[in-house]
């Protein structure tokens, strides 16, 4: 086998190793070790893109045998054209925050090394645990992953100053009874099958249907996916730890910690119990209303902030619902639009992350009343913000927008025309939220004290160019994703959708 | 004939790089420089577009696909008949405020120029986008980009008012854009197709007809918003606070028109006559335009603000285009075509007179405007004409659209149409007509900033004063000769035979 073969396992392997070196390396020097971290990541997000082109080429998907063993006594990771795609996602986001979380850390970093490096640490060790959850095709391998993710993300949300702790401590009451339940229902699975291997579970399915244990593994699963991925009502833990969180790793919680499990929820749903489990359909109902109260809950409740991550943390769980819709749509255009929608929201979120990160670092603002005219000394955030935000409410040609087309198409390919009723409301919705921001950003009067220190930084740039660069990417992103999405849907997604999920 | 070219792509490009430029350079070169690229790409692209014009002429379509944009359709632009219209009078008038926005904002020290000439160029692209679209998504893209970038501009002076004048616009304009997009979804997935077709591609009885009615409203409420029909014009009136060029952008070439063009699109080329008829949508349509016609020219006599009073002089005229449309006979689409293009002359002329005024003597009030005629002849002059032009005298641009509209309303038997159109010219009389008279009556005016806005008992400065001549003569010129240089007409009565067949009439059954 060449080097070519193990890009699976690579992709997880360099951030793995850079977790352990970091705090090893720290005792030398920090920058070492931070550099470590992110080329590590860097060379996992070309990994990542060499395996996603190696299946978008060949059009099969890989499968990799970890140590040669054979499945299904062996683990095995599967990387098709849909979770090749997330993959990547997983790996640009992990490399661009730690790349932005450097400023940070070079200002935090007192005379004890070993917090910064605990922080590096976790950020690649959460990389770890994303990108294994979606590289793998084994069931309790994915919940290995799932708790690495989790006590890594304990970690960072932990590091926020003032109610970060508290913030950690109620997602690790909430998040070990998510993982949890995620496991009771895996065991249930292998008693009905006997098998923790994805595909086999899928092949053995069908005999198994109408088994009560199957019933109780879906029930199962819908709650610890929908705790992991913030949906409504089990949506408790989110807003505290995405508003508290470090500010630089926030990027990454916000973005893309919630996604992966949604990604999870779908390759169990879609590729595992398919439609042979005739109580599917009533889940899927479930996971409906779910995803109807949760868009409509999170849009209506960012309504009354104006703590610019409280915002941002509410507009989470309405999108996380639109996701879920897809799901409840459950029809080719409908899963395509929830994936569109993991993707791009990942990146307006984390893109909306980064700007509060960025507006903690240079003036230490919380509070959307402290934007106005912000955008003078801050141009490249402003931008973004402006960008992500309108992507958010799902205005062409952005990413956001497109995703809510897919949705709206399967939800009127089904007939279900009160999704695309709560598709517009959220959108509208989230347009006054996103636009009273933006109105704050460009026509509020300047705050005084920021007024103050505004004169003093004259340097070339607003912020040091590691924050820039991934706010940038993020846009890039954005505005990309929008454009070229049906490349994105149709010659990576779709084949696979058509292959694995609806077959 | 169909002809691969990028010269419409390119067109809607010009623009869009000319914004980039703009918002990058904009505050690190020198202003002259920075509106040295709003002109050059406002004169590139009204060369691109008219250089199609010939071919459009002889039968020819140019066609740019780009790319495929959503799954299974692709963003692709096309100059038929009617695109070219709203595309060469679109850019054309572009330069001329583009001039006369330079002559304006600086001779009134507005601040943050800089965002204001990119979104300015954000929304011509914009608006050739949505002339040139070949397919709904496409149209909706360019629709949406068109509400965006206009709420800068409409927010520019940074105000309480400015700031409830932009929410109002983005209720209004978001909410109806909303439903528009879901309408289209729906249609996309009912009829698998998207394209613009000449004559429509949905059928009379493919759905119910009470539905296909609501379907049809659902897509005409994207277009009546930024049209003004009452009673969704709300928004217009308030989004006057913003620099008057801007107000001649919304009013004339950009935004109302799109809007317009937006009717045009859904009645004339997704419903065709036949279904628009068929489901009652045409008729209901008619009458909200009529009602609109009547009752702003009402509302119209009792505003002293001369821009407020055009505002709503605005949304009686642009109710004509959509009363034109909805009678569905080929004179009266011609007619409606070619109030685009008339009102378009007439209604920036009268703006940009507006706006001089302002300028020169600081005033905004109708009632203390008498005797500026002495202080500001051409100005004065240009506006009359123009004033009368909008009410549909003989020999003016307004007439022949309108008469147009008229003839339209005969050819399918609808006296009633007929009489409120010319009670409507009356009453357009009857509110602009009093302005002209103000002006040249024999009071003295009293200049409110005297000396320190520059007045120095001459007219308006000359960035500002060549524009409105230029529109004004072309608006006369297009009275006597309504063919006259790149065959406007031509195209308007083209487009509108492609729509409605040789016969020319639909009569409903």
């Amino acid at each position: 086998m060449s080097l070519m073969d193990h890009m699976p396992i690579l992709v997880i392997l360099f951030p793995l190793t850079a977790t352990l070196l970091c705090p090893l390396l720290s005792h030398f020097s920090m920058n070492i070790a931070k550099r470590i971290v992110i080329t590590a990541l860097f060379i996992s997000v070309i990994c990542s893109v060499v395996q996603l082109a190696q299946v978008v080429v060949s059009g099969q998907a890989i499968h990799y045998e970890l140590g040669g063993w054979k499945v299904p006594y062996g683990i095995e990771f599967v990387t098709d054209g849909l979770n090749g795609t997330v993959t990547l996602l997983v790996a640009v986001i992990s490399w661009t925050t730690a790349l932005f979380s450097s400023p940070f850390e070079k200002r935090e970093r007192g005379s004890n090394t070993l917090r910064s490096a605990g922080y590096y640490s976790m950020l690649s060790f959460l990389a770890v645990g994303l990108l294994g959850m979606s590289q793998t095709g084994d069931a309790f391998n994915l919940y290995v992953f799932m708790e690495i993710t989790a006590i890594s993300g304990y970690g960072l949300i932990a590091c926020g100053e003032g109610k970060g702790p508290i913030a950690a401590f109620r997602y690790l009451l909430t998040g070990t009874i998510g993982a949890s339940l995620y496991l009771l229902g895996v065991g249930f699975l292998y008693a009905a099958t006997g098998t923790l291997n994805m595909s086999d579970l899928a092949k053995y399915m069908p005999e198994v249907s109408d088994s009560p244990l199957i019933i109780f593994s879906i029930g199962c699963l819908i709650i610890g996916f929908g705790i992991k991925m913030a949906l409504f009502p089990l949506h408790g833990w989110q807003p505290a730890a995405h508003s508290y969180a470090h500010p630089a790793a926030d990027p990454m919680i916000a973005g893309i910690m919630i996604k992966v499990p949604a990604y999870a929820m779908l390759r169990f749903f879609f590729c595992i119990f398919k439609s042979t489990s005739p109580v599917m359909e009533t889940f899927l109902d479930v996971l409906g209303i779910m995803a109807v109260m949760g868009v409509l809950f999170g849009s209506l409740k960012a309504l009354r902030y104006d703590t610019y991550n409280k915002i941002l943390a509410y507009s989470s769980i309405g999108q996380v619902g639109y996701i879920a819709m897809g799901f409840a749509i459950g029809n080719m255009y409908g899963l395509l639009g929830a994936v569109l929608h993991i993707i791009s929201h990942a990146f307006m979120k984390a893109g909306l992350f980064y700007t509060s990160g960025a507006l903690k670092f240079r003036y230490d603002i919380h509070e959307t009343t402290q934007l106005g005219q912000i955008y003078r000394q801050m141009p490249a955030t402003s931008l973004t913000m402006t960008v992500c935000a309108l992507s958010m409410i799902g205005l062409p040609p952005f990413a956001g927008f497109f995703s809510k087309w897919y949705l709206a198409l399967g939800a009127i390919e089904n007939g279900q025309y009160g999704f695309v009723a709560v598709l517009i409301a959220s959108s509208l919705l989230s347009a006054i939220y996103f636009f009273r921001v933006l109105e704050k950003l460009y026509m509020d009067k300047k705050d005084e004290k920021i007024a103050e220190n505004a004169g003093r930084s004259n340097k070339k740039l607003e912020l040091p160019w590691q924050i820039i660069v991934p706010m940038l990417v993020a846009v890039a992103a954005v505005i990309l994703i929008g454009l070229f999405n049906s490349y994105i849907v149709g010659e990576v997604l779709k084949p696979t959708m058509t292959e694995v999920i609806l077959s | 004939m169909m002809i691969m070219s990028m010269r419409p792509a390119f067109a809607v490009g010009v623009a869009l790089g000319a914004a980039m430029l703009i918002l990058f350079l904009g505050n690190r070169i020198k202003p002259n420089l920075r509106e040295c690229i709003t002109v050059i790409a406002s004169v590139t692209m009204t060369m691109l577009v008219f250089s199609m014009v010939p071919g459009v002429l002889s039968g020819n379509v140019y066609v740019s696909h780009l790319w495929r944009i959503v799954d299974g359709i692709e963003l692709s632009l096309r100059t038929d008949s009617a695109g070219m219209v709203f595309a060469c009078i679109a850019s054309f008038l572009w330069i001329i405020t583009s001039i006369y926005s330079i002559g304006y904002m600086r001779g009134h020290h507005e601040k943050n120029q800089t965002g204001y000439f990119s979104a300015f160029a954000v929304c011509l692209a914009s608006a050739v986008g949505i002339a040139l679209a070949a397919n709904l998504i496409t149209f909706f893209i360019f629709y949406e980009m068109l509400t965006v970038a206009t709420y800068p501009l409409v927010t520019h002076h940074r105000d309480d008012k400015a700031r409830i004048s932009g929410r109002k616009y983005l209720a209004y304009t978001l909410v109806s854009g909303q439903i528009f997009f879901a309408s289209i979804v729906w249609v996309y997935v009912k009829y698998g197709t998207l394209d613009f077709v000449p004559g429509g591609f949905i059928q009379a009885g493919s759905l119910g007809s009470a539905i296909m009615c609501i379907m049809f409203f659902m897509m005409i409420v994207g277009g009546a918003v930024k049209a003004g029909v009452m009673p969704l014009h709300g928004w217009l009136p308030s989004a006057m606070v913003a620099p008057t060029p801007v107000s001649a952008l919304l009013h004339a070439v950009a935004v109302v028109k799109a809007g317009a063009f937006c009717v045009l699109r859904v009645v004339c080329y997704v419903f065709g006559p036949e279904s628009a008829l068929w489901c009652n949508g045409a008729q209901i349509l008619g009458w909200f335009a009529i009602f609109t016609i009547i009752a702003s020219s009402l509302v119209a006599m009792r505003q002293d603000n001369l821009k407020a009073r055009l505002a709503f002089s605005t949304v009686g005229q642009l109710s004509y285009i959509i009363l034109g449309i909805s009678l569905l006979s080929a004179y009266s689409i011609t007619g409606a075509l070619f109030h685009i293009v008339a009102h378009a002359f007439l209604k920036i002329t009268l703006f940009m007179c507006a706006g001089a005024i302002f300028v020169t003597v600081g005033l905004s009030e109708i009632s203390a405007m008498g005797g500026l005629a002495k202080k500001m002849p051409v100005t004065c002059i240009c506006f009359a004409s123009a004033s009368l032009g909008l009410a549909g005298l003989p020999l003016m641009a307004g007439f022949v659209s309108k008469f147009n509209i008229l003839e339209g309303a005969l050819a399918i038997g609808k006296p009633f149409a007929m009489a409120v159109l010319i009670a409507a010219a009356l009453l357009a009389l009857s509110y602009l007509i009093p302005v002209v008279r103000i002006f040249f009556s024999g009071r003295d005016i009293v200049p409110l900033h005297g000396p320190s806005y520059g007045f120095i008992g001459r007219d308006a400065s000359l960035a500002m004063l060549i524009p409105i001549i230029l529109t004004a003569i072309i608006a006369i010129i297009l009275g006597f000769l309504p063919d006259a240089g790149p065959h406007l007409y031509q195209m308007a009565t083209d487009a509108a035979y492609e729509i409605t067949g040789e016969g020319g009439v639909y009569l409903a059954k």
